[in-house]
């Protein structure tokens, strides 16, 4: 489950983990011919993967199943499909939120 | 200093002597004998087990086997964890060697990564190293080399050879001379405990007085519990390529010198062993 776009006031924490600390804002560039998303901000659980995030972005793109998606940290890595989000934003994060591009082929090796 | 040197090059050399033994379930043409291997602690599983494949495959008919994957009592061992830590983690305080039962059916999705090729390998720690330098260096080291040095570092890791790797590495273990050390220190702490996969924080290898951060600072400020005393006498054991390092010991030296090639500090909170 996904929180709704744009700031996070009154959010959902819904997920199967339950309550995990407070949701963290990204924002989502696309990269290349990607297509962009038509919300880019979300409100994130901590404890959501990278892998879940891609699932997300891909369903939401309508993209098949079988389409790769590549997320990015800083234009510069892209980390572990089971990496948390919260500890992404932790060490990454900047002016309240986690930046992270997308791209449907490898952008940065 | 010469003794620092040597540092390198036993972590490098690290090895765990392993046992594999196939899955009982699994289904053969004849009895499959286990195989012993000696297994880099550096490395990655998936990089260094071939031979374990190519020995098992001998005795099964190609129907019955599909993406091999390695599990310890019970628990999928995650190919992307470099094996001296999943040792740490799981198996330090059981006898020699460590048991690895094979399995090449019922892939634990949940659990595990796939590993489709050497590649996928050579991806995930191509990232992990730039991950560390963006916390040491806002990747500006690893950014300035060109990709035959990246390519070096991988090589040097898959062939073992650490002048390879070394010559290449050195460069990510620099600061620059008006500094103490990294920007943030690339490190890593597990617990079998808990139900997170780790800790992962922003952690500067100096103080703002200018005193460097000890591994006993780090652990205060990221994971107390794991050192906090129960009734006067320590729970758990805080290890790092199966050593415990005194907490005293400054956080900058053990990332230069006790990092995994991937330039993370991986590091175990395991119970202390009852014998």
């Amino acid at each position: 489950m996904w929180c709704g776009p744009g700031l996070t006031s009154n959010f959902l924490r819904v997920g199967a983990r339950g309550i995990s600390g407070a949701p963290v804002d990204i924002l989502l560039k696309a990269v290349g011919d990607t297509p962009i998303m038509k919300t880019k901000k979300w409100a994130v659980e901590r404890t959501r993967t990278i892998q879940g995030l891609i699932d997300f972005i891909k369903k939401f793109l309508k993209l098949v199943a079988s389409e790769q998606l590549f997320i990015y940290v800083n234009q510069s890595f892209a980390p572990s499909p089971d990496q948390e989000v919260g500890t992404l934003y932790e060490c990454f994060g900047s002016d309240g939120k986690l930046v992270l591009h997308y791209c449907k082929s490898q952008a940065w090796g | 200093m010469t003794d620092d040197k040597d540092v390198l090059r036993d972590v490098w050399f690290g090895r765990i002597p392993t046992c594999f033994t196939l899955y009982q379930d699994e289904i053969t043409e004849r009895e499959a004998e286990p195989y012993y291997l000696l297994l880099p602690r550096v490395s990655y599983l998936t990089l260094v087990t071939d031979k374990v494949k190519k020995h098992f495959q001998k005795v099964m008919r190609q129907e019955d086997i599909s993406e091999i994957w390695f599990e310890h009592e019970g628990t999928p061992l995650k190919w992307h964890y470099p094996i001296g830590l999943l040792f740490d983690l799981l198996a330090s305080s059981s006898a020699l060697p460590w048991n690895i039962t094979v399995h090449f059916k019922g892939f634990p999705e949940k659990d595990l990564l796939h590993c489709p090729s050497k590649d996928t390998i050579e991806a995930h720690f191509m990232s992990c190293v730039k991950e560390a330098d963006a916390l040491k260096h806002k990747s500006q080291v690893i950014n300035e080399m060109q990709k035959k040095d990246h390519k070096q570092l991988w090589m040097g890791l898959h062939n073992d050879r650490f002048d390879q790797f070394w010559a290449i590495n050195r460069k990510l273990m620099e600061y620059p001379a008006e500094e103490s050390g990294f920007r943030y220190i690339p490190f890593r702490i597990y617990q079998t405990t808990t139900e997170r996969p780790f800790i992962q924080k922003l952690f500067r290898p100096v103080a703002t007085d200018g005193q460097l951060h000890t591994l006993g600072d780090l652990l205060k400020e990221v994971c107390p519990s794991a050192i906090a005393p129960e009734d006067g006498e320590r729970k758990n054991q805080v290890m790092i390529h199966g050593i415990e390092p005194m907490l005293e010991t400054p956080l900058q030296w053990l990332s230069e010198h006790l990092s995994y090639p991937d330039n993370f500090l991986h590091i175990s909170i395991i119970p202390q062993p009852t014998d």
